[in-house]
Formats: C-alpha cells, structure tokens, sequence
C-alpha cells in the first residue's frame, strides 16, 4: 500500500522551520536521537531503539562445509525483511525502495567492509567453518531504519559468543556452554552508520538522523559508514539534489565525532551487560 | 498452580497496538495489531473486516510452520473480533517471535494467541467479542498408574511421560465481577503423543483436560486484568485482586468534580 504523502500543510511547516535553523522535535540540527540497547538473555539477541525506530537483530553459528573456492574461510549471510509491523505500508513479498537500501546498506557496511575476521570462522578447513546468521527484523519505522538496522547488527555481532571448538585430528568436538565458556567473535573494526537528509533548498543545512516526516520530505540522503578510527567503510548518497564538496566535508567531519562518541556508548553499554551476567569461571 | 508468564504492553509507533507475552521469565512472542485500515481490492468483504495474519519466526525464512500458526490463529482471531463492525477493512496482525523456535509446540501456540489478545487489548480500535486466553496442557502418566495428571507448562523432565497434550483457548467475558464470570472454550488441538500412548483420548478425557486448562486459562486472564489496570491507572499500585464495584462508584464520583471544576 502506498503511504500517504506528507500533507502540504506539514511540508510547508517542515520546511520553514528548518530555514529558520529549528527542528520540529526541538533537536540540534547535528543531534541522533538516545539510543537504547537492550540485550536479551541469549547472546547475541539485541533490541535497539534510535528515538521510535526499532529494530531486533539476533545472531546464530552452524558448522557447515565451506564452498570449494574459499575453504579456509566462514562466511556470514544477512536476512533482513521488513514486516508490516514496522508500518502497515510495508508489505510482505513486495519489497519496497527502503527495504532494498537496507538490504543493499547493511551487506556493504557489515559483509563487505569485513567487519568479521573470516578466517578465524574456519575450524577444519575444507570441511568445517562457521556460517553466522544475522537475522535484522525491524520493528518500528520512525525515521532512519537503516542507522539504527547497523547499528544494532554491529552491537549483536559484538554481544554474541560462538561455541568453543576443539579440533584433534580430523576430528571435531563442539563444547557446550556450560562446559567451556563460548568466545567472541574476532572483529576487526566496528562501523557505524549516519545518515544526513538534505532539501531541495540548499539554504537548509544537512540534518542528521532524520525522523519519519524529515525523511518522507528529502531532496537527498547521504549516509555515511565509518568506525571510530577515522575509516571510511560506505558513502552512499541517494536522491537528485547536488551537493558541494564542502558540504559532504562538514558532513564527514560530524560523522567522524559522532562515531566516537557512539563507540564509546556501545562499548560501555556491552561492559554492563556482561557484569549482569553471571559467568562463573571454573 | 500458578502460572509463571511475562506479559507487558509494548510502545511500537508505527501500528494501533503492541504487546509481548511468553509463558516463563522471557517474553516469547511481540505481537503487533493495525485496524481497521484499508484493504487491498482482491482481499475485501463486502460485510466484514478482513484478518490478516502473519507470524514471523526469529531465525529463517517464515515456511510451512509459521503458516499453519498463522491460519490458526486466524481461525481464533475471527471469534475475538467483531468482524461485522467493520465491512471493508482489513485488521492486520503480526506476530514476531523473540525466541528461536525450531517447532511449533502447543505452548507457543497459547504464548500467540495470549500476545494477540494482548495486542488487542492494547489498541482499543477494534471491537472484540471477549476475551480469549489460551494454555496449553499436558496429560502425563501418574506415578501410581492410576488417576491420569494434568499439566501446564511441561517441563523437561514430563517430556517422557507425556501422554497427550494440546492448546486450549477460551473466550472470557465479564458479567459483574470477577467471581462470575463465562468462559466458552472455542479452541482445542488436544491429540495424543505420537508412538507413546497406548489408549486413545476418550470424551471425559477431553473434558478432564478441558477443565483443567480453563483453571489455569482463568489465571492468564486475571493477570491480563491486571496488567490493563496497571496501565490505566498508574499511580495505582496492582492490587492481587482486582478492583471490585465499590470503587468504581467513587471514580464516578471524581469524574463529576472535574465537572464541576471546569469553567466553560
């Protein structure tokens, strides 16, 4: 079903109070909205909310034989769909422009910048490797599914902790849990994704972390992937109206401060969970 | 026995209603219900609302398991609400899984149609004819071998002497208190355990096994109550019981002196 457009009242309004430097949920124009994590009682399992937004993402591992032209490798496969839960204009079957973005935005981001160190999912090359699982549902659309859909796949890959394995011989014996304690992944970076809408009228500066009306009335999106390292992962910029180099720069530079304010965030956030969790080492 | 559940109000933005439940410490199941809203051509009735159903599971592609939880719950959801009430409309439901679900257990299917209910109740747009709680029960084999046993919530340790089992549903309404109350089963897959029962399920079984699910389904339903109390007046602390007619006399009495407070 399509949704129904902004009216021209809304627009209207949207669009002078950005001219005037004000937005209508009274945040700076470079502000994201608090973001919550909440982890389940599964590693792994995370909920994470940006404002409205919400997404799950959930991560599981099965030991599978690898394909013959990579052996000493794992791999690691996405599954994201959005579900009439997230907006009764999404429908299942059909996907929409948003869908494919995030499809499209979260491979780049998580499979191809190599977020996950492959090679240390191998066990016995040839015949057994880790295949991980990252299942994204979105559960809210409130504006910026995409920031919040990475964002809350980096923090479920960083939270979830494979079996340990040990291999003797040709043989392979899998540990439970509660017998040797399962190790995390081997990650080597963790990006994070921000999102800038911009207008048709270019003397409205670039917001960031869009909500659903700021979103619906864009000239254009630009969403940047980069980790708290100064490295940039994906530059997407999608939608008609130009921008100057100067711009995407200014943008670049808040990406950059954010990043590193958001690293800090999720990694604090982790270390709490896990003193919540009660690991008795024997 | 009292019934260990999870069940909570949830605040998704985007749809009329939300709600988790789960039998146990963790919700099982987030549900999630728009309508009346509108309806594709080829999928409107002239004189009724139209349900839609989908269940989603936590890992995999939705298959041929969620789909058969998804035209029961169809079946169920068809007498919760009054589809007449809204010819032309479509009331969607989607019931997400928070929990791996390899199989399609008896209990998840009470936790599905708990959580609708729920979500339902939540949204307060679509007009329903009671409500219906669900559990699910298990017969197990008596250590004496004579009078059979009735369970909620197996545990791991009956799996081995569980001889038959379903999902029971009820419809609840209220009449005065909650005392006297009606409760109509409308639901039931009650079926023995393939390969380990010897005799098959015979009429007093069924009821025997009915009435011991209506019990605990009464339960779920009170904690329902409670939970819509809570949330509705939440300076209120949630008694253990529920609020009997005396004090809906003094909310009255309180309406009319905002009344009067007023100046129009």
């Amino acid at each position: 079903m399509r949704p129904p457009s902004p009216s021209i009242p809304e627009k209207e309004f949207l669009l002078s109070a950005l001219k005037q430097g004000l937005r209508l949920d009274s945040r700076e124009f470079f502000d994201i909205r608090p973001v919550t994590l909440t982890f389940g009682p599964e590693l792994g399992w995370v909920e994470c909310s940006l404002g409205k937004t919400r997404v799950l993402t959930q991560v599981e591992a099965k030991m599978v034989r690898p394909p013959p032209d990579r052996p000493f490798e794992g791999f690691i496969t996405i599954h994201s769909e959005i579900s009439p839960m997230a907006s009764s204009e999404y429908e299942l079957g059909r996907p929409s422009e948003e869908e494919v973005t995030i499809t499209q935005m979260l491979d780049k981001v998580i499979r191809r910048s190599d977020v996950v160190d492959k090679e240390s999912l191998c066990i016995l090359s040839g015949q057994r490797v880790w295949h991980l699982r990252l299942n994204v549902h979105c559960l809210s659309d409130a504006g910026n599914l995409l920031d919040c859909a990475c964002l809350a796949g980096i923090v479920a890959l960083k939270h979830f902790r494979r079996p340990d394995v040990e291999v003797i011989g040709e043989e392979v014996i899998v540990h439970e849990p509660t017998s040797r304690a399962p190790i995390p992944l081997s990650l080597h970076h963790n990006p994070y994704c921000f999102t800038f809408a911009f207008y048709s009228d270019t003397s409205i500066n670039p917001v960031l972390d869009p909500n659903l009306l700021e979103q619906r009335l864009n000239g254009g999106l630009i969403s940047i992937a980069l980790n708290a390292q100064r490295e940039l992962c994906v530059v997407q910029k999608s939608g008609g109206v130009p921008l100057e180099p100067a711009d995407i720069l200014k943008i670049v530079n808040v990406a950059v401060q954010k990043a590193k304010d958001m690293d800090a965030f999720v990694e604090a956030r982790l270390q709490e969970d896990w003193e919540g969790r009660k690991i008795e080492v024997r | 026995m009292s019934l260990n559940l999870t069940l909570s109000f949830d605040s998704l933005s985007r749809v009329d209603g939300s709600a988790r439940f789960g039998f146990g410490p963790h919700p099982q199941y987030l549900s999630s219900i728009s309508g009346p809203i509108e309806v594709r051509l080829n999928a409107e009735q002239s004189s009724q609302a139209t349900i839609e159903v989908h269940v989603r599971p936590l890992t995999n592609v939705p298959g041929t398991e969620s789909k058969k939880a998804a035209v029961i719950l169809k079946d169920i959801l068809q007498m919760e609400v009054i589809v007449e009430a809204n010819p032309r409309t479509l009331i969607q439901f989607v019931v997400q899984a928070l929990i791996p679900t390899p199989k399609l257990t008896d209990e998840l299917v009470a936790a599905m149609i708990n959580c609708c209910t729920l979500s339902l109740l939540n949204s307060g747009s679509v007009p329903m004819r009671g409500v219906i709680c669900a559990v699910s029960i298990a017969r197990v084999s008596s250590l004496d071998g004579k009078k059979p046993v009735y369970r909620t919530q197996p545990m791991e340790e009956h799996n081995s002497r569980v001889l038959a089992t379903g999902c029971f549903a009820f419809l609840f309404s209220d009449s005065f208190s909650s005392n006297t109350y009606a409760a109509t089963c409308v639901w039931t897959n009650w079926h023995t355990v393939y390969n380990r029962s010897i005799e098959a399920i015979d009429e007093d079984d069924l009821v025997r096994a009915r009435d011991a699910a209506q019990k605990a389904a009464r339960e779920v339903w009170i904690r329902m109550k409670m939970l819509v109390e809570e949330r509705e007046r939440p300076g209120v602390k949630a008694s253990k019981t529920l609020v009997s007619r005396s004090t809906d006399e003094s909310q009255k009495a309180d309406a009319t002196d905002d009344d009067d407070k007023m100046e129009i």
